[in-house]
């Protein structure tokens, strides 16, 4: 005779079971989420200001360039528009470099 | 032998609420859209979402709402009474059509597939990359309707010095300096197989992928599939628009892009949907599926390799639907109990080319057409 425990039992335990197989499932494939913030730091109002005038924060939180590369990325948006002075330039492109520089091979 | 779609439907877990979603935050200026649970979030704004494979792997015709999303500027606000399609250039008779003659227009019923071109371009793992680090499934399969775009340009009576079409579209960057995306195909390619879609899987266009009317260039990545389109323009020289002219190359270290070769027609290609990495399966037998789609010369072979590429045995290849949709592939194989294992599926096209084992990159991560490989255990 199977009592009201055991079939809670029952229950739950078939709800943990497909909790672990949705989670291993699909887990792996979430991993990539990138931050949707800039992170603190000298240059995060500016990026805040420039950057999210076009796209997310996001869009600049999952890419890797060297010095040259955010700088062309800056000349780029400087001549669709942008408008920093020279020494917001330099910070931004310090501020990028410092959080988003090349990947390591 | 258990195949996936069973075991969830067994459980309940099938259909949009088998995972936790969230609804976003944007700025005002920007559509406010729940992302579907089954859409990875690349980018919030402007819309780079990716569907899971898990989601691509439950049907044929990938869903309007599971369907990948690339924007690049703010989803514009059209409305389909007044919209207005403008055939103009070096034609006889310029059309200026609208949506309800648009669809009295001779409509076609088709399935193709479209792919980002950067599709993969997050699996390159490049020490320097801009753009979207997509993996696999900016991708997906639907039947679109909708006339020709040769029904409109016959009407229209190209002049003989048209030889390429423009694509004139109503989104815009939110800085006026930013040049709008403008892109061309040769006038072969617009007279051929090329779509303007008002309808994708039976509804109406969604907003998201291009309401009213976006156009849908076969077999081509997808950044020539203009969205919310506005304006055909017949002219005698190829866009000479930024993201044209200079955008989507293939540039290797050292070359101009204005001289690099453009992207253009899908390199063959396949997916493993099932199993997915990291599964654990019961002993016995594993169903393994997928997809594989590429260029005009469509898919000929699909292979599987259980031995990390020692050796390959060819999968059941389901029939061509069309040319530039993709196709089904399965293999159901007995494998030993209690061990770890790998899968690798690779594709060969009509004209002999063979996936990669890992293609090489190019400087901005277009068309990674590598291999793909997934492990699993098996209890």
């Amino acid at each position: 005779m199977w009592t009201r425990r055991a079939w809670v039992a029952l229950l739950l335990a078939g709800v943990v079971a497909a909790a672990a197989w949705s989670a291993g499932d699909s887990g792996a494939l979430r991993r990539e989420v990138y931050p949707a913030q800039f992170p603190a730091g000298d240059g995060k109002a500016l990026a805040d200001r420039y950057c999210q005038i076009c796209h997310a924060a996001s869009l600049v939180t999952q890419q890797a360039k060297d010095s040259t590369g955010w700088e062309k990325t800056l000349a780029q948006m400087e001549k669709w528009g942008i408008e920093p002075t020279p020494a917001e330039h330099d910070s931004l492109r310090s501020y990028l470099l410092s959080h988003y520089g090349p990947r390591a091979r | 032998m258990w195949r996936r779609r069973e075991f969830l439907r067994t459980l309940g877990l099938t259909g949009a609420g088998a995972l936790a979603g969230a609804v976003l935050r944007v700025p005002s200026a920007w559509a406010k859209t729940p992302v579907e649970p089954e859409l990875i979030v690349r980018n919030t704004w402007p819309e780079h979402w990716e569907t899971t494979l898990e989601a691509l792997g439950r049907e044929y015709f990938t869903s309007n709402e599971r369907f990948f999303v690339r924007s690049h500027f703010p989803v514009p606000e059209l409305n389909p009474t007044t919209w207005r399609l403008e055939v103009t250039g070096l034609v006889e008779r310029p059309l200026s059509l609208s949506l309800a003659e648009l669809k009295k227009a001779p409509q076609v019923d088709a399935v193709h597939v479209l792919e980002c071109a950067g599709n993969g371009r997050g699996l390159f793992q490049l020490p320097n990359t801009a753009g979207t680090q997509w993996e696999r499934g900016a991708v997906g399969n639907a039947r679109w309707s909708g006339p020709l775009l040769s029904t409109l340009l016959y009407h229209a009576d190209l002049m003989p010095e048209a030889k390429h079409v423009w694509f004139e579209a109503a989104d815009r960057a939110p800085l006026p300096g930013v040049p709008p995306f403008v892109r061309s195909i040769p006038i072969e390619k617009a007279l051929g197989d090329t779509m303007l879609a008002l309808r994708m899987n039976g509804s109406a266009l969604p907003r998201l992928h291009g309401a009213p009317a976006r156009i849908v260039v076969p077999n081509w990545y997808g950044m020539a599939s203009t969205k919310w389109v506005t304006g055909i323009r017949v002219e005698a020289t190829p866009s000479d628009n930024h993201w044209f002219a200079r955008g989507y190359r293939y540039v290797y270290p050292g070359e101009d892009p204005a001289s690099a070769p453009p992207v253009q027609e899908m390199k063959v290609k396949s997916v493993i949907t099932w199993p997915l990495e990291g599964v654990r399966l019961p002993g016995g037998g594993v169903h393994f599926a997928g997809f594989a789609w590429g260029g005009s010369s469509g898919v000929k072979l699909v292979e599987l390799s259980i031995d990390e590429g020692q050796s390959w045995r060819p999968v059941f290849l389901a029939q061509e639907t069309s040319r530039s949709a993709w196709r089904d592939w399965s293999l159901d194989l007995p494998v030993p109990s209690h061990q770890r294992m790998s899968a690798m599926v690779r594709a060969i096209d009509g004209n002999g080319q063979q996936q990669p084992l890992a293609a090489r990159a190019n400087a901005s991560g277009y068309a990674n057409n590598s291999i793909h490989r997934v492990s699993f255990r098996v209890d």
